[in-house]
C-alpha cells in the first residue's frame, strides 16, 4: 500500500466508526414513518450531524454525512483521464443496478461523487459494525486496483489486436 | 383550495421545526476580524520563528466560533498555514501536549481544511496529522467534532 | 477467434448443402437472407420447378453505388467467377438487389467455387483496389524529374471511394512509389469513441514497437484531412469535425504478386470491422469482469451480517420443523435472505 493511502483509509476508517452509532428514530414529520433522515435533511436540523470530508487530494474524496438513525458515505474515485472516466460511470452504474444486492448501496450518488453508500439502524442492527467498516474500506481499495487493472487490461489488448492485424501484412 | 390534504401546516408554525442556526449556542459577544489580528499575526510569527508546538496550541486555543464567515477564513488560513508547515516526524509529539478541548478543535480544523481546494492540496500532510490523533486519541475526538455545533 | 474470415461462412455453408443434397437426388428447396457487415444482405432461393437445377444469389450492399462509379466492376466480377464453372452473372439482377448469381447445380461445383461464391463482398469491395494496382503499375513508369522529385508530366492519377456506409468511405489513391487507403470515420458511440482512440493509437505504434512486423504498412491517425484527399469534394468529407482519417500506406511489397494482393485486399476490406469487433470484446470482457467483481463485493458485505453463520450451520434444522417465516431468517419469495 502506498505511503499516502495509508493514512487515507484510516481516516475514513475511524471516521466510519465514530459515525456509525445509529439508533431506531420514527419520523418527527409523518406518522408511523420510519425514515433515514439524512435523506431528509431539510426538515429537522438537529438529527443531523456535522460533515466529515475527508481528502487525499482534490480528486479523491469522501464525504460521510451522518444523523441520528443514517449516514451516508460518498466517494470519489481517482479519475486521471477520459478512459478512467468511462470506466469509473461504467463500474459504478454497473454496480448501481445490483444494488439490491449491496443492501447499503444508494442506486444513485449525491452530486459531486462517483458513488455513494446510504447505512441506516437497520443495516448497523443486521450486520456487524466493523465488518461494514471493513466493506468500505475493502472496496475503497478495490476499486481503484479494478479500475487501473481494466485500464491497462484496454492498453494490451489493444496492442494485441492491432499487432496481430498488422501481421497478416508480413509477407 | 382543492388539494387541502398536502398543505403543510407545520410550515406555518415557526416553532415546529428548527434550522441549523436555531442550534447554534447562543454567543454573547461577536469576534471580529480586528480582535482577532493580533492572534493572526502572532501565529505566523511563532511559525515563522520555528516555534510549531506553541504555534499549534496557541491555534487551538478559544477558536473564534462566533465570528463571521470571512474572519473564520483569515483565522482558519493562519492555521492551515501553521498546520502544513510542521515536518511530519514532529507530528506525532506536538499531538501528544495538546489537551482533550485542543484536540477537538484540532479535529475541527482538520475536517474543514479537508473540505475546501486549498487544505485538499495540503490533503497528505493533513492525513497524516488526523492519523496522529487517531494514534493518540482514538475515535475520542471525531465522537466530539460530530456532535458539536460550534463550527470553525 | 482473433481474425475476422473474409468469406461469409453461412453463404459457403448452405451452397455446399444445397450442392450435396441436389447431387444425393433430394434436392433442397432454399428461400434465405444472409447478412453480412455493414448493412449487406445476401439472398439466397431457388424455384420450385428448377430445385436440382439453378440456385441464385443475390446481394445488396451499400458499396455497390460507389463502386460502380470507379468503373471496371462488373467486367472485374466476371473475371472472377468467368474461373467458376456453373456460374454466371444475370444480366437483370433480382428486384431490389444490386447483382444476382446463377449457379448450375448439375456442373458438380468443386469447394473452390463455393467459396468464391461466399466471397462475393469482399470481391466487390475488391474492384477498386485492382483498378488503384493497375494504376499503380502505369505510375511506377512514369519519369521522375530529378531537380523537383514531382512527377514528370503523365495522367493524374485518381481518387477511388468506397462508400461502405452511409458516413464511412474508403478512398484510395495510387502514386508512384505506394498506394494508400484512408478510411473515415466516425464513432456514434462516445464509450466507442474513446475505446476507439486508445486502439487506433496502437495500430499506428505497433509498427515502431515490434520489430518483426516492421513490413507492415504504415499506420497513421488524425483528425486533420489527410493531403493525399486532396480537393476531392465526396460528400463525406463535407462538415462534421469529430470525423477521423486512419491512412494505411501500401509499399510495393504489399502488392506484387496476386496472391500478395488478394490478402491485402482481404485485411483492408475487414479493417474496420475488425477493429469494431475487438472494441465489443473487449467491452464484453470487462462487464464479465465486472460481473466477477460484484460478486466478491457481496461476498464481502455478507461477512457482515450477524446472522450469517446461524444460517449456514443449520439449514437441516430450519427446514425439518418447517418454521414458517419469522424472526432472523425471513426469506423472500425467491429464497433470498432478507436483510431488515
Amino acid at each position: 500500500m502506498s505511503q499516502s493511502l495509508r493514512p487515507y483509509l484510516n481516516a475514513v476508517r475511524f471516521s466510519l466508526e465514530a459515525a456509525l452509532t445509529l439508533s431506531n428514530f420514527s419520523s418527527q414529520e409523518v406518522e408511523r414513518h420510519n425514515r433515514p433522515e439524512i435523506e431528509v435533511a431539510h426538515q429537522s436540523a438537529e438529527l443531523l450531524l456535522q460533515p466529515m470530508h475527508i481528502s487525499r487530494n482534490e480528486n479523491e474524496q469522501v464525504l460521510i454525512e451522518s444523523s441520528v438513525n443514517s449516514v451516508r458515505v460518498s466517494l470519489m474515485v481517482k479519475q486521471a483521464d477520459e478512459i478512467e472516466q468511462i470506466l469509473v460511470h461504467k463500474f459504478t452504474r454497473f454496480l448501481e443496478q445490483r444494488a439490491e444486492a449491496f443492501y447499503i448501496l444508494r442506486r444513485e450518488p449525491i452530486k459531486g461523487y462517483s458513488i455513494t453508500f446510504l447505512i441506516t439502524n437497520k443495516h448497523t442492527e443486521s450486520m456487524k459494525t466493523n465488518k461494514l467498516v471493513d466493506f468500505i474500506i475493502e472496496f475503497m481499495e478495490e476499486v481503484d486496483k479494478e479500475i487501473s487493472e481494466m485500464k491497462l487490461f484496454l492498453n494490451a489488448r489493444a496492442r494485441f489486436v492491432a499487432e496481430a492485424y498488422l501481421g497478416e501484412f508480413v509477407y | 383550495m382543492t388539494d387541502w390534504r398536502r398543505i403543510d401546516i407545520d410550515a406555518f408554525d415557526p416553532e415546529s421545526r428548527l434550522k441549523t442556526e436555531d442550534l447554534l449556542p447562543p454567543y454573547t459577544t461577536q469576534v471580529t476580524l480586528a480582535e482577532l489580528q493580533p492572534k493572526i499575526t502572532q501565529l505566523r510569527n511563532l511559525s515563522t520563528s520555528g516555534d510549531i508546538s506553541a504555534a499549534v496550541q496557541l491555534a487551538m486555543q478559544d477558536p473564534p466560533y462566533s465570528a463571521d464567515g470571512a474572519t473564520k477564513a483569515a483565522y482558519f488560513q493562519a492555521v492551515l498555514d501553521t498546520l502544513s508547515q510542521v515536518r511530519q516526524a514532529d507530528i506525532a509529539n506536538i499531538v501528544k501536549q495538546l489537551s482533550l478541548d485542543q484536540e477537538a478543535v484540532l479535529v475541527k480544523y482538520l475536517y474543514k481544511g479537508m473540505s475546501v481546494p486549498e487544505g485538499q492540496r495540503q490533503g497528505g500532510i493533513l492525513l497524516a496529522w488526523f492519523e496522529k490523533l487517531t494514534q493518540a486519541s482514538g475515535i475520542a475526538p471525531i465522537t466530539h467534532y460530530l456532535s458539536d455545533r460550534r463550527t470553525v | 477467434m482473433l481474425q475476422l474470415k473474409p468469406y461469409n461462412l453461412l453463404i459457403q455453408k448452405t451452397v455446399s448443402e444445397a450442392v450435396e443434397a441436389a447431387q444425393q437426388g433430394r434436392p433442397l428447396a432454399l428461400d434465405r437472407i444472409i447478412s453480412d457487415f455493414d448493412y449487406t444482405t445476401f439472398h439466397m432461393y431457388n424455384t420450385a420447378e428448377d430445385q436440382a437445377g439453378t440456385v441464385y444469389l443475390s446481394v445488396r450492399t451499400k458499396a455497390w453505388q460507389s463502386v460502380l462509379q470507379c468503373g471496371g466492376l462488373l467486367e472485374y466480377l466476371q473475371e472472377v467467377y468467368s474461373g467458376c464453372t456453373g456460374v454466371t452473372l444475370l444480366q437483370q439482377p433480382e428486384q431490389g438487389y444490386d447483382l444476382t448469381l446463377a449457379l448450375q447445380l448439375t456442373s458438380s461445383p468443386t469447394e473452390d467455387t463455393v467459396l468464391q461464391l461466399s466471397l462475393l463482398k469482399t470481391h466487390i469491395m475488391a474492384s477498386p483496389f485492382k483498378l488503384a494496382f493497375k494504376e499503380f503499375d502505369v505510375l511506377k513508369n512514369v519519369p521522375v524529374d530529378p531537380e523537383t522529385a514531382q512527377l514528370q508530366q503523365g495522367p493524374a492519377s485518381s481518387l477511388f471511394a468506397i462508400q461502405y456506409r452511409d458516413d464511412e468511405t474508403i478512398f484510395i489513391k495510387p502514386a508512384n512509389d505506394r498506394i494508400t487507403v484512408i478510411f473515415d470515420t466516425v464513432f456514434e458511440d462516445e464509450t466507442d469513441k474513446i475505446f476507439g482512440k486508445v486502439f487506433l493509437q496502437e495500430f499506428v505504434d505497433a509498427r515502431k514497437r515490434n520489430r518483426s512486423i516492421q513490413s507492415a504498412p504504415q499506420v497513421l491517425y488524425s483528425h486533420e484531412r489527410p493531403l493525399e484527399l486532396g480537393s476531392s469534394n465526396h460528400p463525406n468529407l463535407q462538415g462534421q469535425p469529430s470525423r477521423g482519417y486512419i491512412t494505411f500506406v501500401l509499399f510495393p511489397r504489399h502488392f506484387q504478386t496476386q496472391e500478395v494482393q488478394l490478402s491485402s485486399v482481404y485485411q483492408l476490406v475487414l479493417f474496420r470491422n475488425y477493429f469494431h469487433y475487438h472494441i465489443k470484446c473487449a467491452k464484453a470482457y470487462m462487464h464479465s469482469r465486472m460481473r466477477y467483481r460484484v460478486n466478491t463485493f457481496v461476498k464481502v458485505l455478507n461477512r457482515a451480517k450477524v446472522d450469517d453463520d446461524d444460517n449456514d450451520n443449520q439449514p437441516a434444522a430450519e427446514s425439518s420443523t418447517g418454521a414458517t417465516s419469522t424472526g432472523p431468517t425471513r426469506r423472500t419469495a425467491t429464497g433470498r435472505k432478507l436483510v431488515y
